[in-house]
């Protein structure tokens, strides 16, 4: 039965990326929603066979392909993959019903054939990549989605900064490649096999190293901070639906590859997970403080993809820290926690990045400045923009709350570990996980508020209308699913068999229903019932536009002003007068440049430092054919005395 | 059945007396300003006369601004059930879980902060603003003090917290003395005190609750200003049960309960002259220099931590 | 004789006050306050030295008790409230390199900094609980002392960080009880006292760093010629 589910699933896929790859210059609307409806019905296959797997906690193994002696194509199936499995179908049907209605806007029809074409072959290899249980064809099927989902960000490729955003993330991409491989070229020196399983007895430089390099190399994919500068460019320049994804699913893959050599392989040491708490909380929080100044809404939403792989870090981090120390109940506290935070965060990410892409169609611009207004002209897509930004604020009784209290209840009981230093270090990570927390809240009341809130700021956001049914119904999956992923946790972690200490939020939630129909009832019967309507107070200015509305730069002022030693904004005023006495003024300039402290100090220096190396090796090749003989000359005498000395 | 007791009990109780505690630090200022000051029962006077006025909406507002006060009254009720006042009961189904406490309260702050900016004045723009940037900033102190009491009282449920202060004196702690410091400074903050905000003015220049219930009129206005005196004296009941929770009782029957019902009121009465005297000593600070005071704040709880270490 | 373990407990809480008038000491500007908490600091430090003084029975503390109530609780605020009245100014609002969010900050960190060097070898001097606290708390105090001097940058305000840091030492050298070494500490810190000394006899106590370094430029200039 599962095999069936498996192989169709598969089949479908591959068949939908081979049919649209066919067709790229002649497909139409209707074959375009023939294979995103059949897209569609292989990721159902897809979530059918992972839920089955996680409810029933079993495993599924399957061979695909033998390509050589040691290098296969084979998949095993347990409860972590296939949880991993489970969101990344779960999403990529959302995105594929919203993609029915959004596809249409956008581009030419050859690149939205390929686009479709692309999706399916990026969804197949996230999937087979989650599955795989040896790391050939994890890195084949790393490499297939970075590839794709390349091709999908340069989507508009005739605008400059896409390119640009493109190449910058195909960049940090093959460097995770490169990162990863080595870490598993380290393994297989150690165990003489490709398979991903346990690994026992290594020397501890060489754990050092493989820890390190995987990190890294899986970092990167995740967009962990100082290696997440590609996150803000790619996720902004692709379309919406390619971002959902992106932001949704892909990053989640490095955490499932980070957990599951974590977890299963490596036996970690203590300052692994202190390594990874403190880059974790790092995160967090310069993530969610760059995403305080952003007004573009697609970068807005890119820092919180970083500041929410901060907290699934901080999650892991404790969960090391806390099984070195023996505490295994806590340990699955955070695990877990840090798990179901995955999830929601696909699940909310996902959502504001569909209502988002709804938003911008309308409005033709991502800039929030010069949105405003819509909640009354797109209600549908206003109220599941404000689910998602009540998940991610983490408010109760939503999904986005239970995640982070489970992280803060880890967090809380830390008192119970003896080393002192350890003890200052985690009610650090504590305060600064309660700060990024408190900034998110106040990032999305930003940017609600400032699109969605008061009148419009300009023609376009005046002229924006509801979208397509499609494009509301893929995101209202999303958003119920939010409700009730947070009121039934501990209903839904019992069922799984895990008893954790949270609380039922069930019950919590009916206090709620309970207590507002009181309420509501109360004032009924007590208060005066009359309403009518009449202009907003502006202390006695009558007409009243949009200009007097509080703007998004305005609102995070005070933020940015109390961290200011964090953004070093530098501000340069230049005032020119007609006369002598600086009384008569003529003219004036004024920029505000934000200090771009990881490109310019990170970045820039070691692209520059591989650029002079190149140009330095690249000259030794201009030169003539003496001295070409000379090289040969010289590599021939060393390879003679290499052979004399080794053999 | 002894739960749902206490729910309405303590509920019905925290509604009744929070108006009370609001006229008397209103009077206790005025004392010291040489006024008489408006009668006691001026709040509940206020609430009433609201109750029958009618609602009036601008026209540039959204369903946020009519479904807020609603959600701010619900979230600020279902929180004051984690806090006992009137017993304390067993521990039922995740009620009085610290960290769910906070964020209900942060939930209601949320949803006044998008009211604010619905009706697109500058005046509830830039109370959202301020009010979401000072909650964020007070907010690690916030959470640094519930650590710093659960690392003292080896729990982080708030009703296990009550009945372990009830059985060992913490007065003589050298650490309750720098957290109840910090609690003080962060009810100041919450219920939007001087030096922080002053909650006399309207003027934009003062103000950073206040200007969020600028365009609230009628029922949802009283629901406002209800949900605001809730939260301080929850926030309040905090600070009186950590310190001295003489009076308070882990039994159910109805001498202990009127017992701590009225040494609540006495406890209460007592700290809302003391926030009364604070309130006018000080002149509200600069907006800029309010991260200053949560600092101290922030310190006080940092040193409860050290010297907990040193034991 | 009272329990010996109300008066430790009692010993803590002074130490807690101890550390919150240092805190305000590193924020307040202005300077009547200033010498308000000062004073209320040499009160606290008098306090510990007398239930000290109820708990070992050693005269010493008791004269200690009396001279720092007599001197710094009364005498010094006294004299600097005196002079405070013929100077213009009655704030000091110039911060140089840590502001007063960053210093409360700094001294944080080197509270755990000073107790993380102290746990290491100070049990194996004294098992006593006390001393531990006695003086981490005091080294501490010393420490913001300097802190309040390098960051403030007016004369009195750097006078009173020099008294804070003297406070300090005091507090620490409590715990060792003997007089003579008190004395060996006091005068050890004197030294930075005489720098300071003598910037207020050449330029008046209500000058600032700036006008110092202006004044000693042009001096400097005048004698080249």
């Amino acid at each position: 039965m599962m095999n069936l589910l498996f192989i169709c699933g598969l089949c479908v896929l591959f068949g939908v990326t081979l049919f649209q790859t066919v067709l790229v210059t002649k497909a139409s609307a209707v074959t375009r929603r023939f294979s995103l409806w059949a897209m569609l019905f292989a990721t159902l296959l897809f979530l059918a066979f992972s839920l089955d797997i996680v409810l029933r906690n079993i495993s599924f193994s399957f061979n695909l392909y033998q390509l050589t002696d040691t290098l296969h194509f084979s998949f095993t199936v347990d409860r972590l993959a296939a949880y991993f499995m489970m969101i990344i179908s779960l999403l990529s049907t959302t995105v594929c019903f919203y993609s029915l209605g959004y596809i249409e806007h956008h581009g030419s029809n050859t690149g939205k054939n390929f686009l479709v074409a692309m999706m399916s072959l990026f969804i197949l290899s996230m999937l087979l990549l989650v599955a795989s249980d040896n790391t050939f064809s994890l890195l084949f099927f790393w490499e297939t989605m970075s590839i794709t989902s390349f091709l999908m960000v340069i989507f508009d490729y005739d605008k400059a900064d896409t390119r640009k955003s493109g190449l910058f993330y195909f960049v940090m991409t093959q460097l995770s490649t490169v990162c990863l491989m080595f870490g598993f070229i380290a393994i297989y020196h150690v165990t003489g096999s490709f398979d991903i399983t346990a690994v026992r007895g290594v020397s501890q430089l060489l754990k050092a190293f493989i820890f390190l390099s995987l990190f890294v190399g899986f970092g990167i994919k995740a967009g962990v901070m100082p290696f997440h500068k590609w996150l803000p460019y790619a996720h902004s320049a692709s379309p919406s639906n390619i971002s959902a994804l992106m932001s949704g699913v892909m990053i989640k893959v490095a955490i499932y590859g980070l957990v599951r050599y974590l977890v299963f392989v490596l036996t970690p040491d203590r300052w692994w997970g202190v390594m990874i708490l403190i880059f974790g909380t790092f995160s967090a929080l310069l993530g969610v403080i760059y995403a305080l100044k952003e007004h573009d809404i697609k970068k807005l939403l890119a820092y919180h993809s970083i500041e929410n792989i901060g907290i699934i870090l901080t999650g892991i981090g404790l969960y090391l820290i806390f099984q070195s120390y023996g505490f295994t109940d806590l340990a699955i506290l955070a695990l877990i926690g840090s798990l179901f935070h995955t999830l929601n965060h696909a699940l909310f990410k996902s959502l504001l990045f569909l209502t988002t892409g709804a938003v911008v169609n309308e409005t033709g611009t991502r800039n929030i400045e010069k949105m405003g207004g819509l909640l009354k002209v797109m209600p549908y897509t206003g109220i599941l923009f404000l689910i998602g930004s009540v998940s991610i604020a983490a408010l109760p009784p939503f999904n986005g709350f239970v995640s982070e209290l489970m992280i803060f209840q880890a967090f809380l009981q830390s008192f119970i570990i003896s080393n002192p230093f350890l003890k200052i270090l985690l009610f650090l990570g504590l305060s600064l996980f309660a700060l990024t927390s408190a900034l998110a809240a106040a990032c999305f009341v930003k940017a609600f508020g400032v699109i969605f809130l008061a009148t419009p700021r300009s023609e376009e956001a005046r002229k924006a209308r509801e979208v397509s049914w499609y494009m509301i119904a893929g995101p209202a999956v999303i958003a119920v699913l939010c409700i009730l992923l947070g009121i039934f946790s501990f209903q839904i972690f019992s069922s799984l068999g895990f008893t954790l200490p949270i609380p039922n939020m069930m019950i919590i939630g009916l206090t709620l229903v309970i207590t507002l129909g009181v309420v509501w009832l109360v004032r009924r019967l007590f208060s005066n019932r009359t309403k009518r309507t009449s202009e907003t107070w502006g202390c006695g200015i009558t007409s009243q536009n949009s200009k007097m509305e509080y703007t998004a730069s305005g609102f995070s002022e005070p933020i940015l002003k109390i961290f200011r030693p964090i953004y070093r904004t530098q501000e340069k005023a230049e005032r020119t007068y007609n006369d002598e006495g600086k009384s008569i003024f003529k003219d004036a300039k004024a920029e505000i440049q934000t200090f771009k402290l990881f490109e310019e100090r990170i970045y820039l220096p070691i692209v520059h430092f591989v650029q002079r190396f190149s140009t330095y090796i690249s000259d030794l090749h201009d030169v003539d054919l003496d001295t070409y003989i000379l090289y040969s000359f010289a590599a021939v005498v060393i390879l003679i005395l290499a052979i004399g000395w080794f053999v | 059945m002894l739960f749902l007791i206490y729910a309405l009990l303590n509920t019905v109780f925290i509604i009744l007396i929070s108006p009370l505690f609001i006229s008397l630090i209103k009077k206790v200022k005025a004392y010291m300003q040489g006024r008489h000051g408006p009668p006691l029962f001026q709040t509940y006077y206020m609430l009433s006369k609201l109750l029958k006025k009618e609602t009036v909406y601008s026209n540039n507002t959204s369903l946020i601004i009519r479904i807020t006060p609603y959600i701010n009254v619900v979230c600020v009720i279902v929180a004051s059930l984690f806090v006992p006042v009137v017993f304390i009961p067993g521990m039922t189904a995740g009620f009085g879980n610290v960290i769910l406490f906070l964020y209900l309260l942060v939930c209601a702050k949320f949803f006044m902060a998008l009211a604010g900016l619905d009706a697109g004045s500058t005046f509830g723009g830039m109370g959202s603003s301020r009010e979401m940037t000072f909650s964020a900033v007070i907010e690690p102190v916030i959470i640094i003090v519930f650590a710093a009491l659960g690392l003292l009282l080896k729990t982080t449920n708030i009703y296990q917290m009550f009945a372990t202060s009830l059985q060992s004196s913490l007065l003589i702690n050298p650490s309750t003395l720098l957290i109840s410091l910090s609690l003080f400074i962060i009810l100041i903050v919450e219920s939007s005190r001087i030096p922080v905000d002053n909650p006399e003015t309207h003027l934009e220049l003062t103000m950073i609750h206040e200007a969020m219930l600028l365009e609230y009129s009628g029922p949802d206005l009283a629901m406002m200003e209800m949900s605001h005196a809730v939260k301080q004296t929850l926030l309040m009941a905090v600070l009186i049960n950590v310190l001295f929770p003489w009076g308070l009782t882990a039994s159910p029957n109805v001498l202990s309960v009127s017992i701590s019902i009225i040494s609540f009121i006495a406890k209460g009465a007592f700290l809302a002259i003391a926030v009364g005297i604070f309130e006018s000593l000080f002149a509200k600070s600069r907006l800029f220099r309010l991260p200053n005071l949560f600092m101290l704040a922030f310190f006080f709880s940092f040193s409860t931590i050290l010297f907990e270490l040193l034991k | 004789m009272m329990h010996i373990q109300l008066l430790d407990d009692i010993t803590k809480i002074l130490f807690v006050l101890v550390l919150a008038t240092a805190a305000l000491i590193i924020t307040v500007r202005t300077l009547s306050s200033l010498f308000n908490v000062y004073a209320i600091q040499s009160w606290f430090i008098a306090a510990v030295a007398f239930v000290l003084y109820l708990k070992n029975g050693s005269v010493v503390l008791l004269l200690l008790a009396i001279l720092t109530v007599i001197s710094k609780a009364f005498l010094v605020p006294y004299v600097m409230r005196r002079i405070q009245k013929s100077m213009h100014m009655k704030r000091d609002l110039e911060f140089r390199y840590l502001t007063p969010v960053g210093s409360i900050l700094v001294g944080t960190a080197m509270i755990f900094l000073v107790y993380w060097s102290f746990s290491r070898f100070l049990p194996e001097l004294s098992s006593d609980e006390l001393f531990i606290f006695g003086s981490v708390i005091g080294v501490s105090l010393t420490l913001m002392g300097m802190m309040v001097i390098f960051t403030r940058k007016r004369m009195i305000t750097k006078i009173l960080g020099y008294l804070t840091m003297e406070n300090g030492v005091l507090l620490f050298s409590l715990f060792i009880a003997e007089l003579p070494f008190i004395i060996e500490l006091l005068i050890v810190i004197d030294l930075v006292m005489l720098i300071v000394l003598a910037t207020v006899l050449a330029f008046g106590i209500d000058s600032s760093i700036d006008e110092f370094h202006n004044k000693l430029n042009s001096y400097i200039l005048w004698f080249k010629e």
